[in-house]
């Protein structure tokens, strides 16, 4: 018994010394440690006022970053669907109705959901500026009683 | 007996073979590409992945990041090889505790994330279907790393 667990900490500090090995040697190496986490800027996020009076006005295209079968069941009326795990294979179909200065909110669910910072940060790497986030978007705006839509139609 | 603990470790150690070499590899796979190792392997998407989880404190994220897929590799290999079968089964089985706590954890909190379960290549979300998964290796693991040790396995094991 003492053996195995002396064998399967070597396996332990083994692979994690190949790790470390293999992560200072490659080109793209990541920091030993997590560099502390930026605050989320303020002109990243729309607040539900603001992404309220945008989609009343129809200025904003609101894009859904979640899975398929999430919008399906359920998404803010007018929203289109970009999910952003899929997102070479829809942006071509959202791409003819934007312009680079189009008003753009994007949402998913959850207070920590990383999809809608990803399709954010995507969309501003090819040039959408007016890209914001509403942060815990599908479940702020239909506890807040706003008008929802399912299946796969905006 | 012997048959089965040979399958289950072919099992095991192929699952976590895969799952290490899609870390490692930075594998990416798309409806329109198929399935793309990247040139250079990128651990940051496999990084804000295992942060995602708000489980290992925020600084040692990326220490995770670096070395879980090289232990998983490493033990997974040795499983498959037959070589210290049962220190690696020990180094799975307790890796499984550890995921399933993990996703456990993420499902308490409700957080809608990426499972990382398989890297990028894998891009389902955290659920009951990564639990039972991780439930049925764990268990399968278990049994190689405690089965009481019989004549047909001692001597396939003087060696170790």
């Amino acid at each position: 018994m003492a053996r195995t667990l002396q064998q399967a900490l070597v396996i332990v500090v083994a692979g994690a010394a190949l790790g470390l090995a293999a992560n200072a040697l490659s080109p793209r190496r990541i920091p030993f440690l997590t560099p502390p986490k930026a605050p989320p800027q303020d002109r990243d996020t729309v607040s539900l006022e603001e992404a309220k009076a945008l989609w009343g006005s129809g200025t904003a295209f609101f894009l859904d970053a979640r899975a398929t079968a999430d919008y399906h069941a359920g998404h803010i009326a007018g929203a289109l669907s970009l999910p952003i795990e899929e997102f070479d294979d829809h942006y071509p179909q959202i791409q003819p109705v934007l312009t680079p200065d189009s008003a753009i909110i994007v949402y998913c669910d959850g207070q920590d959901c990383d999809l809608s910072h990803r399709l954010m940060n995507r969309l501003r790497e090819l040039g959408y500026h007016n890209a914001r986030l509403l942060v815990n978007g599908w479940t702020t705006w239909h506890t807040a009683g706003l008008l929802t839509h399912a299946g796969n139609q905006p | 007996m012997k048959m089965v603990n040979l399958i289950l470790r072919l099992i095991i150690g192929g699952v976590f073979i895969v799952s290490a070499v899609v870390k490692i590899g930075n594998v990416q796979v798309s409806h329109a590409h198929g399935i793309q190792f990247s040139h250079v392997p990128d651990l940051t998407q496999f990084a804000q992945d295992v942060a995602n989880y708000h489980v290992p404190p925020h600084a040692l994220n990326n220490l995770v990041a670096i070395t879980l897929p090289w232990i998983e590799l490493l033990a997974g290999g040795l499983l498959v090889l037959g070589a210290w079968k049962r220190a690696s089964a020990v180094v799975i089985t307790g890796l499984m505790v550890v995921f399933l706590a993990a996703i456990g954890w993420a499902l308490a909190h409700g957080y809608d994330i990426r499972c990382g379960c398989f890297g990028t290549v894998d891009a389902r979300r955290v659920g009951v279907t990564a639990l039972a998964e991780d439930f049925v290796l764990l268990a399968m693991a278990a049994w190689l790393a405690w089965r009481r040790e019989d004549s047909t396995v001692q001597t396939t094991e003087t060696n170790e």
